[in-house]
């Protein structure tokens, strides 16, 4: 009997202690740990694991964990940085890049307040995780940021939380070989009738005008990303960027916007299978020249080049609504990093930031996401796109749309809706009007 | 007497522990959230009532995921019963072969649901898709058989079914062979036929492995998540999502934590009374040897 009680006595003891010890993979931080967390602030629901510092924030025990979204040579690109900044210094940087998952796996840790000591913002370091970073405006390069990523990545008060390693300077990619074949000359499509007349000679030349790979949703939220903003806001004298961002939103002129996809549905501009295929089938198509448009940034060329090296792929501005307005870019954050203000080994993660920011390292990421820099020591030498770039250096350019007029969550609203404008489901252009506008109302005033 | 039952008492606490943390205080706090208007990761939020469960009341999207959740569950278990019992009837006869064809059938349970469903996509996609490649030779042009939300459905169901049959086959073969070879014998001395073997010995007999394979089959329809995930993502549109996908696409892209949770409660107590109702059901219908 005594034996069992001990046994019972021990299982308890082993079992709390494996649960305790669930509770947290981090080390407690040794005395003599550096001043990682002064300025660490006190926030609703933060967990004392900020405080235990997850290593020895001493020399060569220091470990910094690197999340990011971004996959494929990017990502090598940034994981390489991070093994000469371990090389240089001694830190170990912890690289993760789950890829499709990324977005959930932050939500997941926002919500627990226990985020990695540096990541990727993937155009949210305003909306969604200023709460959650460290203001930049005093770190040696904030001066050296490009002007014109400068808005995307400050908010109200002048703060701002990222280091733009890179721009998205975005319009629609095309295939130049299939635009040549149809006699369409890019620099003609000012409005989206012209757009529509251009789509309508790439059919006749029997190749797909624009290719859409429905099956990853945010594909279908691209098109409205791009579009959006022509009848919005890129017209000054009609623009409703006030009144979205003070909680009013105008179904009619989303029914135009989704009319104009629905146009397209309509007249075949489309590739068939737009609900089944995939971003994979975008590229592939636009790099093999069987299609001509798709709504993409300039990452979408460099992956076209990976399928067929040979591909000529260019950018036009996106078109305007009217004739009486001019097209426009889109300009969001490509790669931006930044570091979580509560981090146990802020100091170190900080030097990881500068380490990104010096002109050479930033240069080389910036080139293999097939971007311009976002700080102006530094210049990307990007080929053709950088040809393109400079081209339409004047053309003025707007945020992405979701992300600065309307709430965050609204992006899975946009890709739905659309999926019913491309499957033809009856009333679905009246219908995504008023979901988005519901869904506007609801999360506008959360 | 009562001294010993106490001291075995103790041997209680870890799996109370463990299921407390893992399971009582989740549920709870998912009855909890499903009350909120959490968005998933803010550190604020607001009580909101019972307008999350309303709300479900007139959700399009909610309806056809229930339904579609209903079709995976029952149409799996009986595609998968059928299948298994007629596989496991004929791999429980000798011939050549027959361990080879048992690995075949049980072959695609190893795969992971996630790459079954990606594999499908390779078959089932509009462009260079296998299938369409197949009907090619035969003259026929290509069908977007993902592209619609009812098709999506049936090789959804399909699919899973396929992939996990061989589980069903496995215990229906279990059952067959504890079944003693005496009864069939004295019914071969009555004259009894086969067709009156199968429904008066082998069926009756067989019912806990019945019980046992309904049950697996219809808690693993009803909570059918990868194979969507990688086939259709839920698409086109919501047409193809199950109440699972559905919450993981309300909770993180809709970033309606609160209105998942409710989902999410509602497919647990969904999944939990039909699975009950079925295996008191079956319970009612098994013989003793």
């Amino acid at each position: 009997m005594k034996i069992k009680k001990i046994i019972a006595a021990g299982l308890t003891v082993s079992m709390v202690t494996v649960l305790a010890a669930c509770g947290s993979d981090k080390e407690a931080a040794p005395s003599g740990a550096s001043d990682s967390n002064q300025g660490t602030e006190a926030s609703p629901g933060n967990s004392d694991s900020a405080k235990e510092a997850q290593k020895s924030s001493s020399g060569s025990d220091v470990t910094i964990t690197f999340a990011t979204n971004v996959v494929g040579e990017k990502a090598s690109a940034l994981e390489a940085a991070c093994k000469k900044f371990e090389e240089e210094t001694g830190y170990t940087v912890d690289f993760q890049a789950p890829g499709e998952s990324y977005e959930e796996l932050m939500k997941t840790r926002m919500s627990a307040n226990e985020l990695p000591d540096v990541f990727t913002t993937h155009g949210w370091s305003v909306a969604r995780y200023s709460d959650y970073l460290m203001p930049v405006n005093d770190l040696p390069w904030a001066s050296d940021i490009d002007e014109q990523i400068k808005p995307v990545i400050t908010d109200a008060e002048g703060n701002m939380f990222v280091l733009p390693v890179d721009m998205d300077i975005a319009g629609i990619v095309y295939n130049v070989s299939v635009l040549e074949e149809a006699q369409v000359d890019p620099d003609e499509i000012k409005t989206w009738d012209d757009f529509s007349a251009a789509c309508e000679k790439i059919k006749a030349a029997g190749k797909t005008p624009v290719h859409i790979g429905g099956k990853d949703n945010w594909t279908i939220g691209q098109f409205f990303d791009w579009a959006a903003p022509s009848y919005y806001v890129t017209d000054a004298a009609n623009s409703q960027a006030d009144a979205l961002k003070n909680g009013t939103f105008d179904t009619a002129t989303w029914e135009k916007v989704a009319g104009l996809l629905d146009s397209w549905v309509k007249a075949g501009y489309l590739n068939e299978d737009s609900l089944t295929a995939d971003y994979n089938s975008d590229i592939q198509t636009l790099a093999d020249g069987t299609t001509a448009f798709c709504f993409y940034g300039n990452s979408a060329v460099v992956d076209a080049r990976g399928v067929n090296a040979d591909a000529k792929i260019g950018m036009i501005p996106i078109p305007a609504a009217s004739a009486k307005d001019e097209p426009s870019l889109i300009a969001g954050e490509d790669i931006a990093v930044g570091v979580w203000k509560d981090s146990p080994v802020k100091n170190e993660a900080t030097e990881l930031l500068n380490y990104l920011a010096r002109p050479e390292v930033t240069k080389g990421i910036a080139e293999a996401a097939g971007c311009k820099t976002g700080i102006t020591t530094a210049q990307s030498e990007i080929g053709e796109i950088g040809t393109y770039l400079e081209k339409y250096a004047d053309v003025e350019t707007f945020p992405y749309f979701d992300r600065e007029y309307l709430p965050s969550g609204m992006w899975d609203v946009m890709c739905a809706t659309g999926a019913d404008i491309l499957a033809q489901k009856d009333g679905a252009i009246e219908n995504a009007a008023k979901t988005m506008e519901q869904n506007f109302n609801d999360k506008y005033t959360n | 007497m009562k001294k010993r039952a106490r001291a075995m008492n103790v041997f209680y606490i870890p799996a109370i522990i463990l299921f407390s943390v893992f399971v009582i205080y989740p549920l709870c706090k998912g009855i909890f959230l499903s009350f909120t208007n959490w968005n998933g990761y803010s550190q604020t939020y607001k009580i909101v009532g019972i307008s999350n469960y309303t709300r479900m009341l007139t959700d399009n999207n909610v309806h056809r995921a229930f339904i579609n959740t209903i079709i995976y569950g029952v149409g799996s278990t009986i595609l998968q019963n059928l299948l298994g019992l007629g596989l496991a009837l004929l791999l429980n006869q000798k011939f050549h072969g027959r361990a080879v064809v048992r690995t075949l059938v049980y072959l695609p349970v190893m795969i992971a649901p996630l790459i079954m469903g990606y594999i499908m996509y390779f078959f089932f996609r509009f462009n260079n898709g296998a299938l369409n490649d197949v009907i090619a030779i035969f003259g026929r042009e290509a069908v977007d058989w993902l592209a619609d939300g009812n098709r999506g459905v049936t090789i959804l169901t399909l699919v899973n079914s396929l992939q996990f049959v061989g589980i069903s086959m496995v215990i229906y073969l279990a059952g067959l062979q504890g079944i003693p070879d005496m009864y069939y014998e004295a019914a071969a001395i009555d004259g009894v036929k086969a067709g009156q073997k199968f429904r008066y010995i082998t069926l009756p007999l067989l019912m806990p492995a019945i019980n046992s394979s309904v049950t697996i089959n219809l808690i693993g329809g009803l909570k059918l998540f990868d194979i969507i995930m990688a086939l259709t993502s839920g698409g086109p549109g919501y047409d193809t999502h199950s109440l699972s996908t559905l919450v993981n696409r309300t909770y993180f892209g809709s970033e309606n934590a609160g209105y998942a949770s409710a989902i999410g409660l509602v497919s647990f107590i969904l999944i939990m009374e039909l699975s009950n109702i079925v295996v008191k059901a079956m319970e009612k219908k098994e013989v003793d040897l």
